[in-house]
């Protein structure tokens, strides 16, 4: 099975959120899903630029993906958070 | 006075809800949709109280939140109870910060303040009070602490004349500017969802604009490029699906559906749009959720104290996910978890209680016998009530304690949060086929009994996920299934573990097969974007759990009873009486044996022979599965207590047509055809229309006659090749 936790990407680089590993942290640059709906809901739950995004979780099998930002959990698919840009923190 | 119980999913308002309203509760259903509408009064006072399906927004993203919307913004009801999970504020107050925008009268309810504390935080609700010019309460709705403090507060609610400034002075003017262009004028919120629609009006603008114009869409990465220093290969897979332009219309059609905005024209706005998004570098619906957030992370700053010790969520959730989670023990946990499931409720549940019930009934039959022989009833009536409907009744009382046990079992899953984390688990397998991670449960339990698996399907969000699952529940085989399959498996097969394995094996792979089609050529422009809270662990509040058990039994009794009962009679009556009305008849004279004739040329391409036996017995599925063999031990004439397949299929017999071949056929024609009328109800509530249920039903006929086809077509053909 594919090693889903680790990323070599140092602080400061900037990637999808999707390509984060387990327990690293990122902080929002873009939110900019194609699906409008999808990206207000994002918006709404508060992944809102600036905020800083913890990977806290990922499914056995790799995808869905547990992010933790504002003191709560979201489970999203990896194929819906590619379009969302973060710079990498830790 | 109206009161409305709204709040995010998991806060706890049903919790508050029963607690409020005790047993003054009334369930019904919304149109349109399978949610459970629950009204109710509450204790010591007139005013309805309403739980409406829980919202993130009011901007709406499934169905169910739009009923949510729809409710507060046309019933415009008296007062709202905005339940907050105290852990999960900030988010939450989102809603509260829309709720003010949208002028509706609202109570902040501070729900599980003790779980905070938990963590080393406190929230001082006078001082949120203050800063959100609304009444704040802290309460627990699970052990009822202050309960009647709200209550207070509900009688003696008025609405503050001032109203806090969310936003900053300049969007403040331009909503002002939008909503005075209505008369009557709109609402704030509604003034803001069309400034953020501003953005979506312009994509389309420009996708739709510039056909196939490969320079605008370079433009468009040149100056992301620009603003924010990436890599062009790094962008590329944000921009991949911006052009996919047949997709992102069809979402934006398929979504509109959910909520409508009035019509604006926004040319009159569009010079202060462009001024303020150049402004802040961010798009009107960035800007305006930026903003929203700022308001909130500031009162969290003045109300909210941290204990400087603990900093993360390290919580008892936090431990136990690295269990149930862990890499590796995860799957192995889930499959023992199932498994105990399975065991209790049609290992040793089912075993014994089918027996108990059984003897039960026929002691009962037996005893209205005697009874009614000694009123000097006629036999008609006899008849009647002990071989229609006790047999008949009896046929479903049979599986009330497996269903018991099973809703007790789903029950504990979900409000454990368990359930959701099988989600998390499995959705990268489900999702390609159109299902959802919860989808397994349901077929887990329908090995069980089907009834309580269509009715565990209430747990998927998804409509299109949901409605595939109830489709496709009924073809696992459930337990009322086994005796056909022992019959036939054991008297025509030497192997007959072998052939009750491969059928078992080939359900799973037709179930796949089918859920696959249904997603590529059905429901294929759905939005099935998964995106759901992990709540946390929960220790199952045992009255709770209680409750919802015994609704979900009682109404399952209540609507099946009535229906089975009249269909037991109407079958009673087709086997007792021929077509001159004539009772005690032999049953191949009876009108269901020529209703078993008419249909006798539907199954003649598989069995090879015109049987009405076979027919009628299969007719009779429909009331249990389990009467298929004892109807068909009826027809051979044989006494109930000696089924044995060399009886039923004797040389000089009615059924001695059956080969192994026909009889695989015949097999599967009643394993994957409509299951019994109790599923086929539990398949309607789910459904939430009958035009779905009869497509369903006609949909499992003809899968199950064209896959006995199949079976008898190529079963000759390998028995003549050997």
């Amino acid at each position: 099975m594919k090693n889903f936790e680790k990323n070599s990407y140092k602080a400061g680089k900037k990637c999808c959120l999707s390509e984060l590993g387990l327990n690293q942290k990122g902080k929002i640059i873009s939110v900019f899903h194609p699906n409008f709906s999808l990206r207000m809901r994002l918006l709404d739950m508060g992944l809102t630029k600036n905020v800083i995004v913890t990977i806290t979780k990922l499914s056995p099998f790799g995808n869905p993906m547990s992010i933790m930002f504002r003191n709560y959990e979201l489970v999203m698919r990896k194929q819906d958070l590619k379009n969302i840009m973060v710079e990498v923190i830790k | 006075m109206n009161i409305a119980l709204v709040g995010n999913q998991n806060c706890g308002k049903t919790t508050l809800f029963n607690a409020l309203t005790g047993s003054n509760q009334k369930v019904g259903n919304w149109a349109g949709v399978t949610v459970e509408k629950k009204t109710g009064i509450i204790k010591g006072t007139s005013h309805t109280l309403i739980d409406l399906p829980g919202i993130y927004s009011l901007t709406p993203y499934t169905a169910e939140e739009s009923i949510s919307r729809n409710y507060i913004f046309n019933e415009k009801p008296d007062l709202i109870l905005n339940l907050i999970d105290a852990t999960c504020l900030e988010r939450s107050l989102c809603l509260t910060t829309q709720l003010i925008q949208q002028n509706c009268n609202v109570i902040v309810v501070l729900n599980m303040c003790e779980n905070l504390q938990k963590i080393g935080q406190t929230v001082d609700e006078k001082i949120l009070s203050k800063d959100l010019n609304l009444p704040c309460i802290k309460i627990n709705a699970l052990s009822g602490k202050n309960l009647n403090e709200l209550i207070l507060l509900v009688n003696s609610y008025k609405k503050s004349q001032t109203e806090v400034n969310i936003f900053n002075n300049e969007i403040d003017a331009l909503i002002n500017k939008i909503t005075e262009s209505f008369t009557p004028k709109i609402s704030k919120f509604c003034a803001i969802e069309l400034l953020e629609n501003y953005s979506k009006k312009t994509i389309i603008e420009n996708n739709f604009q510039t056909d196939n114009n490969i320079s605008s869409n370079r433009y468009n990465i040149k100056t992301m490029e620009k603003k924010f220093d990436f890599k062009r290969i790094n962008l590329f897979n944000v921009f991949k699906n911006l052009h996919k332009k047949k997709d992102y219309k069809k979402n934006i059609e398929k979504n509109e559906e959910l909520y409508t905005l009035p019509l604006f024209n926004y040319s009159a706005i569009e010079k202060d749009v462009i001024r303020l998004q150049n402004k802040y570098n961010l798009g009107m619906c960035h800007l305006i959720a930026n903003l929203r957030y700022e308001f909130i992370e500031k009162i969290l700053d003045k109300c909210v104290h941290k204990n400087n010790n603990i900093n993360t969520k390290q919580s008892i959730t936090e431990k136990l996910d690295k269990v149930f989670l862990n890499k590796f023990f995860a799957i192995p946990i889930f499959i023992g978890i199932m498994g105990l499931v399975y065991f209790l409720s049609v290992g040793i549940v089912g075993k014994y209680s089918s027996s108990i019930i059984d003897n039960g009934i026929s002691a009962f039959s037996n005893l209205m016998e005697t009874w009614l022989k000694g009123l000097n009833s006629s036999e008609i009536l006899i008849s009647m009530i002990c071989n229609g409907i006790i047999a008949g009744v009896g046929a479903v009382l049979n599986f009330v304690p497996q269903l018991i046990i099973l809703f007790l079992c789903i029950t504990l899953l979900e409000t454990t949060g368990y359930m959701s984390r099988i989600s998390f688990m499995l959705d990268n397998f489900f999702y390609k086929i159109g299902l959802s991670g919860k989808s397994l449960i349901p077929f887990i339990v329908g090995s069980g009994c089907s009834v309580p698996a269509i009715m565990s399907t209430r747990t998927i969000e998804n409509s299109n996920e949901k409605q595939t699952t109830v489709i496709l529940t009924p073809f696992v085989p459930c337990s009322a299934k086994l005796p056909i399959i022992s019959l036939f498996t054991a008297y025509f097969f030497t192997r007959s573990w072998l052939v009750t394995t491969f059928i078992y094996l080939f359900s799973i792979f037709l179930i796949i097969t089918c859920a696959y089609v249904f997603r590529k050529f059905i429901f294929k422009s759905a939005n099935n974007t998964l995106i759901f809270e992990l709540p946390e662990y929960k220790k199952p509040s045992f009255k709770y759990v209680f409750k919802d058990v015994s609704q979900k039994t009682t109404s399952f009794i209540k609507r099946a009873g009535s229906t089975i009962l009249i269909c037991s009679i109407i079958v009673w009556f087709l086997v007792s009486f021929n077509w001159k009305f004539q009772y005690g008849v032999n049953i191949k004279d009876s009108i269901l044996a020529s209703i078993g004739n008419l249909f006798a040329w539907a199954f003649y391409p598989f069995l090879k022979t015109y049987s009405w036996g076979a027919t009628v017995s299969a007719l009779q599925g429909l009331i249990a599965k389990e009467q298929v063999v004892s109807s068909m031990t009826i027809i051979a004439g044989v006494s109930a207590e000696n089924i044995s397949g060399n009886l039923i299929f004797s040389q000089n017999g009615i059924f001695s047509f059956f080969t192994p071949v026909t009889a695989l056929a015949f097999l599967v024609f009643n394993l994957f055809s409509a299951p019994c009328f109790s599923a086929i109800i539990a398949m309607k509530k789910e459904l939430g229309s009958v035009k779905k249920t009869i497509f369903t039903v006609l949909f499992q006929i003809i899968i199950a006659l064209i896959l006995a086809n199949l079976v008898t077509l190529f079963g000759t053909l390998i028995t003549i090749a050997i």
